[in-house]
């Protein structure tokens, strides 16, 4: 961040108002421009850049699905579409019951034709499987419960 | 012929026959960043089994391209979709570089490019290790097919290639622009922000404000073309509203049950 002389004149308004448009935009940055100063507020971002009055607000960013998290759930890093299998005619990466190791794939999210492997985070086994392939998913949504 | 001659970002790896490019970066990548730095680029004359989304068949007999580049980019996972619009437009340039005055090239959502509205070119990426959306992913591999010389007949979305569209080019000279084009819209990105691609990327696209049909893995949806978002995911207004796609396969009305 910057140092300017001017930084206390943070207008914590103007800074809270841009973060609830951030979130009732879907927007993920904003810059608002008013005679000598502007302001940007962008969310996810840790730097957030100002000129000549400097404020930061860094708007918060929770998953969508923090809160009730199940014990043990792997949740999608991505917004996207999961699938259960490599392929439509290949059989499931696992099913509930399996032991997996660290590092195993269980699924895949695509989002703009990128896939990620989704891969266990620990060793255990599967005992539910949340979500079917080819469905949409949000980011923090539990995809299965690793025990 | 002499190496091609590609931007020192990349480190070519060049094969006569390959299973998929994708599955050899993929193999590399895993070895880590010392085996397979960022910028390694498989480049292979045919693939034995060449792979497209949901593991649909890539046909791949030589006189095609087939690359797959790995990179390890300190991006955040929320961003490395934005990678297959770099390499689409990098695709799009290469085509637009080497092919006779005249030819009508788009995009197509999310990365393809047409020539005459026929498909001569697709992208298939794959990210591994980000432990969340915020997060690094270990790899990214972009891979590229282009048909130069051949096209598959028996497909879902009709093809066609740079020779059937009256430009031959060969493979070397493809990647050479492909290389050239793949870093000049990675610079633009990094210092641009992905608006810059968003917008040369619409620019590129015919179907906006058109009806389309966007199969997802378990319906289809019909509906008009409105935009793309600031994560590059497509904004279709159906009867019952507006959808955001992140996954899916576009057909034109004309293509239906074609």
């Amino acid at each position: 961040m910057a140092r300017s002389p001017k930084a206390t004149d943070i207008d914590a308004d103007a800074v809270r108002k841009l973060a609830s448009l951030l979130e009732e935009t879907g927007l993920t940055e904003i810059e608002y421009t008013h005679d000598d100063w502007s302001l940007r507020v962008s969310k996810g971002a840790t730097a957030v850049t100002a000129t000549a009055p400097v404020a930061i607000a860094p708007a918060a960013d929770a998953p969508a699905a923090e809160q009730g998290v199940p014990a043990g759930a792997v949740t999608s890093p991505m917004v996207g579409v999961v699938y259960t299998s490599p392929d439509p005619e290949s059989a499931d990466f696992v099913k509930e019951g399996d032991t997996v190791k660290e590092g195993d794939t269980l699924l895949l999210v695509e989002a703009m034709k990128v896939f990620n492997q989704i891969t266990a985070p620990r060793a255990g086994t599967v005992k539910r499987v949340l979500v079917t392939s080819g469905t949409p998913v949000e980011f923090g949504e539990p995809l299965l419960i690793l025990e | 012929m002499d190496a091609p001659r590609l931007p020192s970002l990349f480190t070519l790896v060049e094969l006569d026959t390959v299973d998929s490019t994708n599955a050899e970066a993929r193999r590399r990548a895993e070895q880590g960043a010392e085996e397979a730095p960022e910028g390694t680029l498989v480049w292979a004359a045919e693939q034995t089994a060449g792979r497209g989304r949901r593991g649909r068949t890539w046909v791949s007999p030589k006189g095609n391209f087939y690359a797959s580049i790995i990179l390890r980019p300190d991006v955040p996972l929320r961003d490395a979709a934005q990678f297959g619009f770099v390499a689409s437009l990098a695709v799009f340039d290469a085509i637009g570089s080497l092919a006779q005055p005249g030819t009508e090239a788009h995009t197509k959502w999310p990365n393809d490019v047409l020539i005459s509205g026929r498909k001569v070119a697709g992208i298939l990426l794959e990210a591994q290790g980000a432990a969340s959306a915020d997060a690094p992913p270990d790899f990214v591999i972009v891979g590229v097919g282009v048909n130069l010389r051949s096209f598959p007949e028996d497909v879902e979305f009709p093809a066609t290639s740079m020779l059937d569209e009256g430009t031959t080019v060969l493979v070397p000279e493809f990647l050479e622009s492909f290389g050239r084009h793949f870093l000049a819209w990675t610079r633009i990105w990094v210092d641009e922000g992905f608006e810059r691609l968003r917008k040369n990327w619409l620019w590129r696209c015919d179907q906006v404000g058109k009806e389309v049909d966007v199969r997802l893995a378990n319906e289809t949806l019909t509906g008009t073309f409105k935009d793309l978002d600031d994560s590059g995911a497509l904004i279709l207004e159906t009867s019952s509203g507006l959808r955001t796609i992140t996954a899916g396969d576009v057909f034109f009305p004309q293509s239906r049950d074609a």
